[in-house]
């Protein structure tokens, strides 16, 4: 990073609030062939989605005078895709989320640190996107459809000795939580 | 009579924010686009924290990364991120740039923790993990001596003993490369279940039918699995690791090449030392890849905004404007 | 007219044609062809063609067809009109080009300028009179670009018909000024009408005639642009009016293809190589295959 500040941006945490992952509502996604240079609202539903039709090869619509063609693409199984955004740091608001809360373990009891602590929260979910090309449907060859096939070789390359499968949460029916011995010992 | 872009920033259009970021002025905050396990959604409702963002040595490169750490279900998650020019994301009613997609997939700690026994393991003694687990850069990595089974885990790469009721480790390469090794087969393993091409030149699947995939040698793989992992692992013991699995040297020039990045991965390799294999998807390859140079004004600015966004992220500052270029 | 057809759905191109007339598929034809809109950055460019049978030119003059840009609205609906009385004896067709069609051609990847959209759009025309069986034998058509390279163009395309491209065709062909009598009336009533694909439910229609030096044509553009999406599909973005307005008031946008890019190509590449310091260690070709890397930031 750039900032002379270094060292204290690497002990930053960002804490996700977690009721944010189940409590998002859906979200409509359009990756997009090209780079808009802002950040902003923009009136998609005006513009954007009624624009778009479903021709025999693909989705076609248009954008700044540009043709594009798209897909509708899903999330890779076992992955939920989240939208997300940090929150403001003023207040600190949640601290108290930390303190007195039974089902978290010793290990969350560090104290917050003002400076280095930070949440972020999902502002919406969603299970499949659209992607658009420039004049052509994106396709198996592209980029971004290679990169959705890295979970599932991940596992393999770097991943833990005994993955967590889908739902094996433990949290779900321990009020604690403890480790996941007998799980990983079958598994 | 009141225009297009008065009326777009309608109350109603504002309502129908309620999924999206607020934009109150037209400027959003940052949105992070996320793929994430989806068994953390379930876990997340019995647990009111413990997943967090930290950043931690990136264990090839040296640097700190990003990862995901849920201190319930005591796992480590990589983040890793799409990120191709010429993308942005609509999000709802908002627009957003970069077109950035990230993945968090579940990561095996000991890549993590390799990096700071391999640093120990140069002075030559059995020590505690908790004093060879320290950082000052990365504090947080303090976090991955809480993830589970640790001791399990780590015979896989330490001579360990016993003192009084406390464990003292050594890195043992010995037991590393063949921990890798290990790695490295299931690699193979996943990347022929999952038809990765792993063949030298043709990179375009255009060109490529399932035939050809399949005839891939499986020295092919071997170097290809290897490479994966070398992207977790230091250079010195990439390089270990291609000795102790017999990987002959490639028909390009490998042998000591001058630079690093020469030696790290065969692709580039060959691509360097000899343009004519450069074939077009190579140079888009490395044309998207690369990071962009200060020449174009605009983008140059935007990509800034970017790369300073941990700024942002871990709220150093609040950026409010997102500037018109 | 009914352009229903048009109104369903405005993003591309769409035909409209009068029944032919049985004496058209008998007898030897005149067709004239014309276009309306071209100039306009707002709006669809309508191309039009117009036949009857040689004998029976004297009739359509009769009329007193002239150049639409001669002629009134109301003068020109009323010519319409009775050309549509002489259902047995005038037929026409027209092409119906939208500005989505006009911009994303124009800013193609592969270039489609506006004179190749017309020469092929005319062409098309012709062809389809052709396949309604109409005995055409002469063809006039108004210029586009330099006439010779036209005329050429056409009469190597349809060898067996005769073929005339000229300046001001419209005012000295009957049969032209009433496809440009078709074709303006098309491209009046299409503007009128426009069906928003964008949901602007109460937007103003006051844009002038659509020319960019029209300034009520300006004023409507600045005052409509929106910063992301810029304007609503009825404007063509490939005028150049259009992009002056979206560079100074919108928000910047790159495509791969933008000229900034291919220049600095080069560049990148090489730089990938020596200015990055030696710890740049480049990912494994798997990732960049796919823009994978790890994050540093979020």
């Amino acid at each position: 990073m750039e900032s002379g500040d270094e060292s204290a941006m690497e002990k930053q945490r960002v804490h996700v609030r977690p009721a944010t992952l189940h409590d998002s509502s859906p979200a409509t996604l359009h990756l997009l062939p090209c780079e808009v240079l802002a950040n902003r609202f923009a009136p998609v539903g005006r513009f954007f989605t009624p624009a778009i039709r479903q021709g025999a090869d693909g989705l076609h619509v248009s954008f700044r005078g540009r043709s594009l063609r798209g897909e509708e693409v899903s999330v890779p199984p076992g992955l939920t895709g989240y939208v997300m955004v940090t929150e403001k740091r003023e207040g600190l608001i949640g601290k108290q989320d930390f303190r007195g809360s039974e089902n978290n373990g010793e290990e969350a009891q560090e104290p917050l640190e003002r400076g280095f602590d930070q949440f972020i929260g999902a502002t919406g979910s969603f299970s499949c996107f659209t992607v658009w090309g420039l004049e052509t449907v994106p396709g198996p060859e592209a980029k971004v459809w290679g990169a959705l096939t890295w979970p599932t070789l991940a596992a393999a390359v770097c991943g833990p000795p005994a993955v967590h499968s889908r739902g094996d949460s433990c949290c779900r029916f321990t009020h604690r939580c403890p480790r996941t011995e007998n799980q990983r010992a079958s598994s | 009579m009141p225009g297009v872009r008065r009326r777009a920033r309608g109350p109603e259009e504002e309502g129908s924010m309620a999924a999206g970021a607020e934009c109150a002025d037209g400027d959003c905050p940052r949105q992070h686009v996320f793929l994430i396990p989806e068994y953390l959604k379930d876990a997340s409702k019995k647990m009111k924290n413990g997943l967090m963002f930290i950043k931690l040595v990136n264990p090839c490169s040296g640097e700190g990364a990003i990862y995901l750490f849920n201190m319930c279900l005591k796992q480590l998650f990589e983040i890793k991120v799409f990120k191709e020019k010429h993308h942005s994301w609509f999000i709802n009613e908002s627009v957003q740039s970069g077109g950035l997609l990230h993945f968090a997939t579940p990561m095996d700690p000991l890549f993590l923790l390799l990096h700071y026994l391999i640093k120990a393991g140069k002075e030559g003694k059995y020590q505690p993990l908790d004093q060879v687990v320290m950082d000052e850069v990365f504090p947080n990595c303090i976090l991955l001596l809480k993830l589970p089974e640790l001791e399990k885990l780590l015979r896989h790469v330490t001579e360990e003993k016993e003192i009084d009721n406390k464990k003292y480790y050594k890195y043992s390469k010995e037991k590393t490369l063949k921990w890798l090794e290990k790695k490295v087969s299931q690699t193979v393993a996943a990347l022929k279940a999952n038809h990765v091409n792993v063949g030298v030149r043709v990179q375009s699947a255009a060109f490529f039918s399932s035939d050809q995939i399949s005839s891939d040698k499986e020295e092919d793989f071997i170097r290809y699995a290897h490479g994966l992992i070398s992207d977790y692992i230091p250079k010195e013991l990439s390089d270990d690791l291609s000795k102790y699995l017999k990987l002959p040297e490639t028909s390009a020039p490998m042998p000591n090449p001058p630079s690093k990045r020469l030696k790290m991965s065969d692709e580039p390799v060959e691509a360097k030392e000899d343009y004519t294999k450069f074939n077009t998807k190579d140079l888009k390859t490395e044309k998207k890849n690369c990071k962009m140079t200060a020449a174009q004004k605009a983008l140059a600015k935007v990509d800034k905004t970017g790369m300073k966004s941990i700024d942002a992220f871990f709220g150093v500052k609040n950026k409010k404007k997102f500037e018109k270029i | 007219m009914d352009l229903s057809e048009l109104e369903k759905d405005n993003t591309g191109r769409s035909r409209l044609s009068s029944p032919v007339p049985a004496v058209c598929r008998e007898e030897p034809c005149v067709l004239g062809v014309d276009e309306a809109g071209r100039g306009p950055v707002l709006g669809p460019m309508v191309y039009a063609i117009c036949y009857c049978p040689e004998s029976r030119l004297a009739d359509l003059e009769a009329l007193k067809v002239a150049d639409s840009k001669t002629l009134s609205e109301s003068e020109r609906d009323r010519l319409f009109a009775k050309m549509e009385e002489d259902q047995d004896l005038v037929g026409w067709a027209l092409d119906v080009l939208s500005p989505n069609l006009i911009s994303t051609s124009m800013l193609g990847r592969v270039k489609y300028n506006l004179n190749s959209l017309s020469h092929d759009t005319a062409t098309g025309l012709i062809q389809y009179a052709l396949d309604q069986g109409v005995k055409v034998t002469q063809v006039f058509v108004d210029t586009v670009g330099l006439p010779e390279m036209y005329q050429k163009r056409l009469q190597q395309r349809f060898p067996e018909i005769t073929v005339m491209v000229k300046a001001k065709a419209d005012a000295l062909y009957p049969v032209v000024s009433a496809a440009s009598i078709c074709a303006k009336v098309a491209r009046d009533q299409a503007v009128k009408s426009w069906q928003f694909v964008e949901k602007l439910q109460d937007l103003d229609a006051d844009y002038g005639s659509g020319y960019p030096n029209d300034p009520k044509t300006k004023a409507w553009l600045r005052r409509h642009v929106e910063p992301v999406f810029g304007f609503p599909q009825l404007v063509r973005f490939s005028w150049r009016t259009a992009q002056a307005i979206l560079e100074k008031e919108a928000e910047g946008v790159t495509w791969e293809d933008s000229a900034t890019e291919e220049q600095e190509g080069h560049r990148r590449i090489t730089s990938y190589f020596q200015s990055e310091g030696p710890r740049a260690r480049a990912p494994h070709r798997y990732f960049q295959e796919r823009g994978l890397e790890s994050a540093t930031a979020l």
